[in-house]
């Protein structure tokens, strides 16, 4: 990407790390002279012993498994649903889209945690509750990107796919999917970290395993490093999974350098 | 953008038929007993026990105490991110640059581990909730801010500066005009995370708010009041975007229709908003910060209560 920067490969890893390191130390320096007070503040040092001693007995294993399954299976479901409609939307079926989409609008703005009592309900309080509302949240940046990435297709291309006498399939194949598919992944990687956002406190509300159940269990407890311990693992998973993102999306598509989003 | 006969009838329809339809067989499978009552009540009911609610005079207050909560995390959020911004940015760019993928790490930091911290920081009253959408909102504009001031034209850097505008006229002429728009965008994505979050924070620790009243509900099992209240909840959060959008379109009538993907499927058109249009919203806005403020601590001062019957606070029939 950097082209035109030329820098050595130390200043890029110390511009990336540098200033959490530095956090850290800083962070760490506070707590070993009682500058933060230890009953509210948590130490670097702390939060990995606390963080070995869960490694150790397979607590984190089996709470983050859990929280990630929930996640993947609602993210799967989303693009499921997701890409298709978007598609439908951007514009190869026009009255359905007139039609369709001031219901899809209105629907998008619900408030997750209205219809979490909803799901609660109605899906009772097993797994299924937690997955429809991730599929809830991580439906509509999927569905807005795919059809905005179908209209945004250059209609020349189109044009000339046609005049070659492409079918409709293979126009599709060729021409819509390659255009769309950089705000197709852009809508995607919006919607893992909302996904994954959302279920921290859907867990709080209605769980009794994962890791927003981590958090509220430490919170009820009052147990401070675990506190800590717990938002450093959501924090590690959230970049963990937009790092993903931008991976896929770099080997993905690497026709086009800028998504403008 | 004028209509044709034809099409002004038929628009309506095609923009609101589906909805109505589904409101109608919601109404019917209730009527007939298609689904069970005590899972889905009729559309009927829910508006029924909306303005018993109402009527009762909790709900408005309850909804008040929510849309304040949002709207002064909004402010905090939409200054202290600007103000930031502008800091790293513009100011201390090298400090900035170094900063920045800390930022972005904070950035992750999912609100609700913040909330227990905060409540042992700043007590149980409103301060941690409104601090915690703040912090929800701050990053959006943080990092959207950031992002317009490094879009600004050089070309109209140097142009300012050769006409030999002084710093702080460049600075209101060029810099604010040109990254209120992203600061504005940003601010949108902010204050819908915050409206989702508030209600999450108000089902697990507070006592008052819409989210408490859906959470109340459910522990009570009165369905007809989580299907109530969730309507109050949609159509606040509705209102809140639309509100954004006409501001926004007001507003930045200059810039380019930005297609971010939310707005994708909605139709685009900007005019420039009167002045007495403004002022008449800048006015609305403030009375409702007004009312909403008076209304959280009457909430308050009615739970402090012990007269007060506890129908106020667990409202059952």
């Amino acid at each position: 990407m950097s082209t035109f920067k030329q820098e050595s490969i130390f200043t890029n890893y110390f511009y990336k790390f540098g200033s959490l390191v530095l956090f850290i130390i800083v962070w760490q320096l506070a707590c070993s002279i009682k500058l933060a007070p230890e009953t509210f503040v948590a130490s670097p040092l702390v939060i990995v012993k606390t963080f070995l001693k869960w490694a150790g007995n397979g607590f984190l294993v089996k709470h983050s498994l859990i929280s990630l399954t929930r996640a993947f299976y609602g993210f799967i479901l989303a693009v499921a649903v997701g890409v298709p409609l978007g598609f439908m939307l951007g514009g190869w079926f026009k009255n359905f889209e007139s039609l369709i989409s001031p219901l899809l609008r209105f629907l998008g703005q619900f408030n997750p945690f209205a219809l979490f009592s909803v799901f609660m309900l109605l899906f009772g309080l097993g797994e299924f509750s937690k997955v429809a509302m991730i599929f809830w949240v991580s439906l509509w940046p999927i569905l807005y990107n795919a059809s905005l990435g179908v209209k945004s297709v250059e209609p020349l291309h189109i044009k000339l796919a046609r005049s070659m006498g492409l079918t409709r399939i293979s126009i599709l194949w060729r021409i819509v999917i390659p255009s769309s598919a950089a705000f197709l992944f852009s809508g995607l990687r919006q919607a893992s970290a909302t996904a994954f956002f959302m279920l921290i406190p859907a867990e709080m509300l209605g769980a009794s395993r994962g890791l927003g159940w981590m958090i509220i269990n430490a919170q009820i407890n009052y147990q401070i490093p675990q506190l800590y311990t717990g938002t450093a693992l959501i924090v590690g998973f959230g970049l963990l999974i937009d790092t993903l993102f931008k991976f896929l999306e770099a080997k993905v598509v690497t026709w086009r350098q800028d998504t403008g989003l | 953008m004028k209509l044709s006969p034809k099409k002004a009838l038929t628009r309506p329809v095609t923009r609101y038929g589906l909805l109505a339809l589904l409101v109608i067989v919601w109404e019917l499978s209730g009527r007939f007993n298609l689904v069970d009552q005590s899972f889905l009540p009729s559309f009927s009911e829910t508006i029924a026990t909306t303005v018993v609610m109402f009527q009762k005079s909790f709900l408005f207050t309850h909804t008040m105490v929510s849309l304040t909560r949002v709207m002064i995390g909004l402010c905090l959020a939409v200054v202290s991110g600007t103000i930031l911004s502008y800091l790293l940015g513009r100011v201390l760019p090298s400090v900035g640059w170094t900063l920045e993928p800390l930022f972005r790490v904070f950035g992750l930091i999912n609100p609700y581990c913040l909330f227990p911290l905060l409540v042992v920081f700043f007590g149980l009253g409103e301060a941690p909730k409104i601090l915690i959408l703040a912090w929800v909102a701050l990053w959006p504009v943080f990092f959207s801010s950031l992002a317009g001031l490094k879009d600004i034209d050089p070309a109209l850097l140097q142009l300012a500066r050769s006409m030999g505008a002084s710093k702080i006229q460049i600075f209101y002429k060029v810099i604010i005009p040109a990254t209120a728009p992203s600061i504005f965008n940003g601010a949108r994505i902010g204050v819908e995370m915050a409206f989702f979050i508030l209600i999450a924070a108000e089902m697990t620790g507070a006592t008052a708010g819409l989210g408490w009243i859906v959470h109340n509900a459910g522990a009570l099992y009165q369905v007809s009041r989580i299907y109530a209240s969730g309507l109050i909840i949609v159509l606040l959060g509705f209102t809140i975007n639309r509100f954004l959008i006409f501001v926004r379109d007001g507003l930045f009538f200059w810039g380019r229709a930005s297609l971010s993907g939310r707005d994708s499927l909605l139709p685009q058109n900007r005019t420039r908003i009167s002045p007495l249009t403004l002022k008449a919203v800048t006015l609305t806005v403030a009375v409702v910060i007004g009312l909403g403020i008076y209304q959280i601590i009457m909430a308050e001062a009615k739970l402090n209560d012990p007269t007060v019957i506890p129908e106020y606070r667990v409202w059952t029939e």
